[in-house]
This record gives C-alpha cells, sequence and structure tokens, in this order.
C-alpha cells in the first residue's frame, strides 16, 4: 500500500513549481499593441533566453515580470503569487539587470551594493557586499565613484547589485552589454553557476549564438507574441535566426 | 448624450435663448441707480463665473473618472472641460476689467475676486500646456487627470485665501425684480452655451484620438514595412 | 526593515550623495541670494520693508522647483528610481523620503537666504522671529509636498526646464497669499497670526501631502 502511494507523492513533490506564469497577458503602450496574448511557464531553475528582434516586446516582458508596469490583460504569477495581489516582499526574491546601471553615480561601488543589501534587508551587509564585488572582480576598486568606472565596470557593479540579495529569480535584460570578452566569459560562467545552484535565469541577449550556449531554453518574441519556444539541445542558430528576422 | 448637445438644433436654441436674453436685457431692464448702463455687464459676468466653476467641474470629475477607469473618453472630456473653463474665464477677467475701469477707474486690481479669477485662469491653462507637452497620450492622460484633481482641490483654498485680502468688490447686490428675471434668462443661457461647447469639444478630441490612433498605426506599418524591405 | 526605517535610510543615501557631489544646495542659495540681489536692484534700491516676504517668497520659490528637479535627477541619472520601484518596498516610502529630502534642503537655504533678505531689506523680524519661521515653514511643507509629487512626472517627457514651475507655482499661491497677508498683519499691524490664514496652511499641507502620497505610485516614471 505504501509502495503503491510513494510513486504518487513522490511525483507530486518532483513536480516542479513555477517560478514564472503568465496568463494570456496583453500589453498596449500609448494604444499601440505590445505584448499580445502571452501565455509562458517557466519552472523554477531554468534559464531561459527571449529572443527577438528589436520592439519584439522583449523588455517589456521584463518589466511586466518585475512589477515596474502591469499588464492591460491577463495575470502574472511569480512563484505561485499573482504579482496583482502580492506583498512587496516577493520582490525580495527577485533581482533585475536592465538597460541602464541603476546606480548612483556618486557613490562608490561599495556604497551602492550595501545600500541595495539593506534595503533588501540582506543581514551582514559588509561581508556580503564584499562577497559579491569579488565575485565581480572589483574588490579593489570598491571605493572609487561609480561614475569613474569604464561600462564595462560599471555593468558588473550593476550586475552585483542585482545579486547581492541572493535572488531566487534572476531577469537580466541584455546583461553582455558593453563588457569585454573576458568579463563576458566570466559573467556566463557566473550564470552557469547560479543556474547549477538552483536559481532561474530569465535573460533577454542578442547574441543568438552564446544564447543557445549557455540556456537551457530559448523563445523567441516576434510582434509581441510567442513565435516559438524550445530546449537549446541541437538547435540550428540559424533557424532560430531566421526565426528572429521574420518572414 | 453629448452627442445631442452639440448638434445644430441645440445650438440654434442657445442662440434663440441669448438673443431673447440680450432683447430683454436692452428693452426691459433698468439700468442700476450709482452704475448706470455698463452695470449690464454683470448679467453676462456672473452667469459666466458660475459656469466657468460648472467647467472645471466637469474636468474635475472627469478626471477622478480617468483614474478610476483608465477609459480614454474620460480623458477627452477632462481636456474638453479645462479647455471650456479656460475659454469662460477669460471672458470672466475681461468683463470683470471692463466694470473695475468703470467703478474704480482702474483695468486691474488686486480685488480678492479678480484675483481669484485670474489664479483659476493660470491653474487651467497651465493644464492646457501640460497636455501639449506630453507625447505619451498614457502619460499624458494620466498626469493631466492627477494635476486637474489636484488644480480642483486647490480653487476653494484659492478662494478662501484671497478673502484674507483687503476688498473692494461689491459683496452684495440688491436686485430688483425684473432685473433677476434678465439674470436668470442670461444664466440659461449661458449653461445652455457652456454645455454645447464643451459636448463639442468632447466629439472634437474623440474624432481627433481615432484619426490619430488610425494615422499612428499606418506610420508604424510602413516604418516596419521600410526596415524589412531595407 | 519597516517602513520608517526604509524612509530613513533612502534619506541618508539622498544626505551622502548630496555630501559628496555637493551638486544642489550651493548651486541652490546662490541663486537664491541673486534673486534677491535683483529684486531689490530691479525696486529701485529702496524697497520698502514688507517687499521683503514677496522677494523671499519668489527666492524659495525658483530655488525650491530647482531642489526639486536636481533630487530627482540624481535618482533618473542611471535609472536607480527603476531599482527604488522594483525593491521590496511600499512606494509610498520613496515619495515621504523624497518629500523629507527636499525638505531638509529647503531648510538649509532658508537658514541662509532668510537672513539675506531681512539685512537687503531692512526687515525687521525681531517682533515675531518664531511666529515667521512657523509660516514659513508650514508653507515649504505644502510647496514641498506639491513640488515632490511634480517632480517625480517630469521625466521622460519634454516637461523639464520651466515646466515644473509653471506646474507648481499657481497651485502654491494659496500658500503665498495667506502667507504674506499673515505677515504683514503681524509685522505692520501687530496683530497675530492664525484664523483663517492659519488654517489655510494647515489644510493646504494636509490635502496635498494625503493626495501627493495616494497618487505619487501613478505618476512615478522610471
Amino acid at each position: 500500500m505504501f509502495a503503491t502511494l510513494s510513486p504518487t507523492r513522490a511525483s507530486f513533490r518532483a513536480k516542479p513549481l513555477n517560478a514564472v506564469r503568465l496568463t494570456n497577458v496583453g500589453k498596449r503602450l500609448d494604444e499601440r499593441p505590445v505584448l499580445r496574448d502571452i501565455s509562458l511557464e517557466i519552472a523554477a531553475g531554468e534559464f531561459l533566453a527571449v529572443l527577438g528582434s528589436n520592439g519584439a516586446g522583449k523588455s517589456t516582458l521584463l518589466k511586466l515580470l518585475i512589477g515596474m508596469i502591469t499588464p492591460d490583460e491577463g495575470n502574472v504569477e511569480l512563484f505561485g503569487e499573482s504579482l496583482r495581489t502580492a506583498d512587496p516582499a516577493i520582490r525580495r526574491r527577485v533581482g533585475y539587470v536592465g538597460h541602464q546601471s541603476m546606480l548612483y553615480r556618486d557613490l562608490s561601488a561599495r556604497q551602492n551594493i550595501a545600500f541595495f543589501a539593506k534595503l533588501y534587508g540582506v543581514d551582514d551587509v559588509k561581508v556580503k557586499t564584499d562577497a559579491i564585488l569579488r565575485t565581480v572582480g572589483l574588490l579593489e576598486r570598491g571605493d572609487d565613484a561609480v561614475k569613474t568606472f569604464s561600462r564595462g565596470m560599471t555593468q558588473r557593479v550593476s550586475i552585483a547589485r542585482a545579486l547581492v540579495h541572493n535572488p531566487d529569480l534572476l531577469l537580466a535584460d541584455e546583461p553582455f552589454a558593453g563588457l569585454d570578452a573576458r568579463s563576458s566569459e566570466g559573467l556566463e560562467k557566473l550564470f552557469t553557476r547560479m543556474n547549477a545552484a538552483g536559481r532561474t535565469i530569465i535573460m533577454v541577449n542578442h547574441d543568438v549564438p552564446q544564447s543557445l550556449r549557455i540556456a537551457k531554453r530559448a523563445i523567441v518574441l516576434s510582434n509581441g507574441k510567442v513565435e516559438s519556444d524550445r530546449p537549446t539541445d541541437n538547435v540550428d542558430p540559424e533557424l532560430v535566426l531566421a526565426e528572429i528576422n521574420g518572414p | 448624450m453629448l452627442k445631442r448637445i452639440s448638434n445644430v438644433g441645440f445650438w440654434l436654441i442657445t442662440a434663440g435663448l441669448f438673443t431673447a436674453a440680450m432683447v430683454r436685457l436692452i428693452i426691459n431692464t433698468p439700468d442700476e441707480q450709482t452704475m448706470g448702463p455698463i452695470q449690464k455687464i454683470f448679467y453676462l459676468h456672473l452667469p459666466v463665473a458660475i459656469n466657468t466653476f460648472l467647467a472645471c467641474l466637469v474636468a474635475f470629475v472627469a478626471s477622478i473618472g480617468y483614474l478610476a477607469t483608465r477609459k480614454t473618453w474620460w480623458d477627452d472630456l477632462a481636456a474638453a472641460g479645462a479647455r471650456v473653463s479656460v475659454q469662460l474665464c477669460t471672458i470672466v477677467l475681461l468683463t470683470g476689467m471692463i466694470w473695475g475701469k468703470c467703478a474704480w477707474g482702474q483695468w486691474w486690481t488686486w480685488s480678492p475676486r479678480l484675483t481669484f479669477s485670474l489664479v483659476l485662469w493660470l491653474l487651467y491653462t497651465v493644464y492646457l500646456i501640460i497636455r501639449s507637452s506630453i507625447e505619451s497620450s498614457e502619460r499624458r492622460a494620466l498626469i493631466c487627470a492627477v494635476y486637474a484633481v489636484i488644480a480642483f482641490l486647490d480653487v476653494p483654498l484659492v478662494y478662501l485665501s484671497v478673502r484674507l485680502m483687503p476688498d473692494i468688490h461689491p459683496s452684495h447686490i440688491e436686485l430688483a425684480p425684473e432685473m433677476k428675471a434678465t439674470l436668470i434668462l442670461f444664466f440659461i443661457a449661458v449653461t445652455a452655451f457652456t454645455a454645447g461647447l464643451i459636448a463639442t469639444k468632447y466629439g472634437l478630441n474623440r474624432v481627433e484620438r481615432g484619426l490619430h490612433n488610425s494615422s499612428e498605426t499606418r506610420a508604424t506599418v510602413a516604418t516596419v514595412g521600410g526596415f524589412a524591405s531595407c | 526593515m519597516n517602513a520608517t526605517a526604509q524612509i530613513l535610510h533612502l534619506v541618508q543615501k539622498d544626505v551622502r550623495i548630496e555630501a559628496r557631489s555637493r551638486q544642489t544646495l550651493g548651486l541652490v542659495i546662490v541663486l537664491a541670494v541673486l534673486i534677491i540681489v535683483v529684486l531689490g536692484l530691479g525696486l529701485g534700491g529702496r524697497p520698502a520693508a514688507f517687499d521683503a516676504t514677496a522677494v523671499l517668497w519668489v527666492a524659495y520659490l525658483f530655488s525650491g522647483v530647482l531642489c526639486f528637479e536636481k533630487t530627482m535627477n540624481v535618482e533618473r541619472q542611471d535609472g536607480a528610481l527603476a531599482a527604488l520601484m522594483i525593491a521590496p518596498m511600499d512606494r509610498g516610502a520613496i515619495y515621504a523620503a523624497k518629500l523629507i529630502s527636499n525638505l531638509l534642503l529647503m531648510f538649509a537655504i532658508a537658514i541662509v537666504v532668510t537672513p539675506a533678505g531681512v539685512l537687503f531689506f531692512s526687515f525687521d523680524l525681531s517682533a515675531a522671529p518664531r511666529q515667521f519661521a512657523a509660516v514659513m515653514a508650514l508653507s515649504m511643507v505644502g510647496f514641498a509636498a506639491v513640488g515632490t509629487l511634480f517632480s517625480a512626472v517630469a521625466s521622460s517627457s519634454r516637461l523639464q526646464g520651466g515646466l515644473l514651475a509653471m506646474m507648481i507655482f499657481p497651485i502654491t499661491l494659496p500658500l503665498v497669499i495667506s502667507s504674506t497677508q499673515m505677515l504683514i498683519h503681524l509685522f505692520r499691524d501687530h496683530e497675530p497670526i492664525g484664523g483663517l490664514g492659519l488654517g489655510i496652511l494647515v489644510a493646504f499641507d494636509a490635502i496635498f501631502l494625503v493626495v501627493s502620497w495616494l497618487v505619487f505610485e501613478w505618476v512615478l516614471e522610471p
């Protein structure tokens, strides 16, 4: 009897909790549809690349997930909670890297990270700040003002800001923009490591071969709709490129 | 209902009301003793002043409606109300100044009510300027609605604060029964005129929004097509 | 962190940025003093003592608007505002913190600029310095409440450069009218402040603090 029960229980437990679930989400900006009827489930622990041409709605999709904008239609759920009703505390589980650095240029890298760490209720702010600065390779420059940094270094501080509270879900909008080859490789490794540790990553990226290499699943957005959705194993980059560029 | 108000028949009735009011004003209404014939400007001044306030009220209610429902027609109605309130307030200011020139020998005095009209005019003129300076239609509607709510809440505070200023405005006017009848006739005519203006402006706003949307869609299609063919 | 701690944390950050960059305070104080000098000269070099309240108001209004613009720009420059909006806290805390930061700056301005106005215009404050401070402080709270709200608006749109002032000035006129009338009655006629004037100031502060706090989340744009 127990033997018959346990597989069901096991499968129930093994059923991965969704990190993100969108149901029939639509968003208009100035009466122009940007996202139309998007339904998407992203399981916890997935590594998703969002691809598409300019204006396909990729950044808007991330902004919806982060709660920066609200959908006109449909529902967005993070970790099983609808964003409409969820407590702001749920944002503690999410990290976001955007187009802009989202830092205070007059403060030092360390002050910036510590400020956001404290805002997110991180304990041991000093230790965590140093640790994340070391991870992005900026420990020695930590006390310099962000405005003295190059674009790539600023981007690395920005990534550190998004990760200092150890989020379960990372949303990254072109995180590789402005990074040199070495930093780019470092960030790839960091993402792979985070994903291996069970973190969910959703990344918007223009570099198709790179996305297919590091992500486990790729979707192509076109005109605000999901054009294709597939695992990245053995996918021909040319095929994906053709989908992105459209007919 | 708004459509019916803005049609030709309605305007004809309004014109008729105005003609009747003017005829009554010239033939049937006695001159006021101290001021003489110039006092007759008052029959236009007061109804327009009241209707200015009503137009502001329309803008306020429509703005609340927009904030609650986010439907664009509320925004168009708010814009119509604000525009008409500025137009009417201009008339109030001009008639008030003419009155002031005749009564006190000066075009402008910082009397409480003139000041009040001026501040009201400024508040809603700024509304129109904000409208014209925000490109995104969604942001424009939202910010204008917030501004209109705040401006309307400001109106009673302005009204109270100008009462702290020294006053020479006639505070109460004794009116003979014939004068009262003329005033009421003018009030009806001006109110009809205001309603017609708001309805017409609202209709224009609706049409403009419809045109804008369709032309924008076409422009987007053209741009996308252009890039694709490159 | 609870809401109070969050607000203090944000204010502390603003103060730290101002201390490090010294972008706002020096510039704004010099502007305010310049306004006073220009008006003093424009009034023919022999201004009446009661012109001082008007002159101080002009200085406060213009320097205040510049403050609101600058403190919001700090958030906008690299999109830090977006990071605050997605942080696990109520967005009302952002409003409260910005309001406090703006008030701190404005009080700092007032501490420098008021003596300048008093000096240049031979305006004798000694009869009722505390009432003067109370009236001005109450006015500034209302002014900053509206200013902080609209500074959140003036972003992506072409609203910067003058338009923020245009939005705030007409709204704040009840404050200007009541406070100047009260101060004239206080210093010229030696009548105590209070009654209607004070009521208007308090009502203005209360109404616009509540309304701004309620709608701030909507108008806030990264």
